[in-house]
């Protein structure tokens, strides 16, 4: 199943439609941080706490703070959207495939 | 299936969606009610299950320490309180039972991240100001969660789901 088997009715066109619109507003996120000096919730709370200095890394990623790497803040945002909503999107057409043939 | 598969993927897109608010914190759309609401609370709760672990395991997001948590919070406690919630307000008005679902499921989902985190070593002693902060903050923004709850399910119906959302409740009967 792929996601070109997705596409194959009208919600589901206007649905892909729909992600694509999401997918296209990370960017917008990515630029509105930049204008209030964001920073994670957490690292806010642990900080007030008095904690932040106890945290530890429990793993790494090439695509930390949701962008690929290389491409710049924006198109890596959005490639890094496009990736992690595909990604999704075929993860759970397999778990929906494997739910319908074992039912 | 295909329907399971767009819920998840506009979950995880619309997650992504984390408006920053003036003082340097954000606030964005967590959507286990909106997921438990469209797909009934099972395949909603294993949905956002889905999301919390991509983010995890391949963004690095939420740290894979936290992932039980984080499902418990997201998947769990916010699908089938919402879930619940909306229910029960349905058979009056059903736009209103998905606000009402959206705002609960948030805010019973911070409520349990809240003592997750205040009975952790790292926030010892601050116990009822942790889970305050974070009941009482998420019942405020809950509500801007419960409208774009609404706002999610006015789109599918948008986009002509309604008679394959019917025939998956069909086959689950």
């Amino acid at each position: 199943m792929s996601v070109r088997a997705v596409a194959t009715v009208r919600w589901q066109r206007r649905s892909l439609a729909l992600l694509l619109a999401l997918v296209l507003l990370a960017p917008v996120c990515a630029w509105a941080a930049t204008r209030v000096g964001y920073a994670e919730p957490m690292t806010n709370a642990a900080e007030l706490a008095g904690v932040a200095s106890e945290a530890a890394p429990t793993g790494h990623s090439l695509f930390s703070g949701y962008a690929l790497p290389g491409l710049g803040t924006y198109a890596g945002t959005f490639g890094g959207a496009l990736l992690g909503t595909g990604l999704t999107l075929v993860l759970a057409l397999a778990i929906g495939r494997l739910l319908a043939s074992g039912r | 299936m295909q329907l399971f598969a767009v819920v998840a993927a506009s979950v995880f897109a619309a997650q992504l969606l984390n408006w920053p608010i003036p003082g340097g914190t954000s606030a964005h759309f967590v959507g286990g009610a909106f997921a438990a609401i469209v797909l009934g609370p099972h395949l909603g709760a294993l949905a956002v299950a889905l999301v919390v672990t991509v983010q995890a395991l391949v963004f690095g997001d939420g740290g894979t320490l936290a992932l039980g948590a984080n499902v418990w919070n997201v998947a769990i406690v916010q699908a089938y309180v919402g879930y619940g919630a909306y229910t029960v307000v349905a058979d009056r008005d059903e736009r209103l039972a998905a606000v009402v679902g959206g705002w609960l499921g948030i805010t019973a989902a911070a409520a349990s991240a809240g003592l997750q985190l205040a009975v952790s070593p790292g926030f010892g002693g601050e116990f009822l100001a942790v889970v305050a902060v974070m009941t009482g903050g998420h019942f405020l923004l809950g509500i801007g969660e419960g409208v774009l709850t609404l706002l999610g399910i006015r789109l599918l119906d948008w986009t002509g789901i309604e008679a394959d959302r019917l025939r998956l409740v069909g086959a689950h009967a």
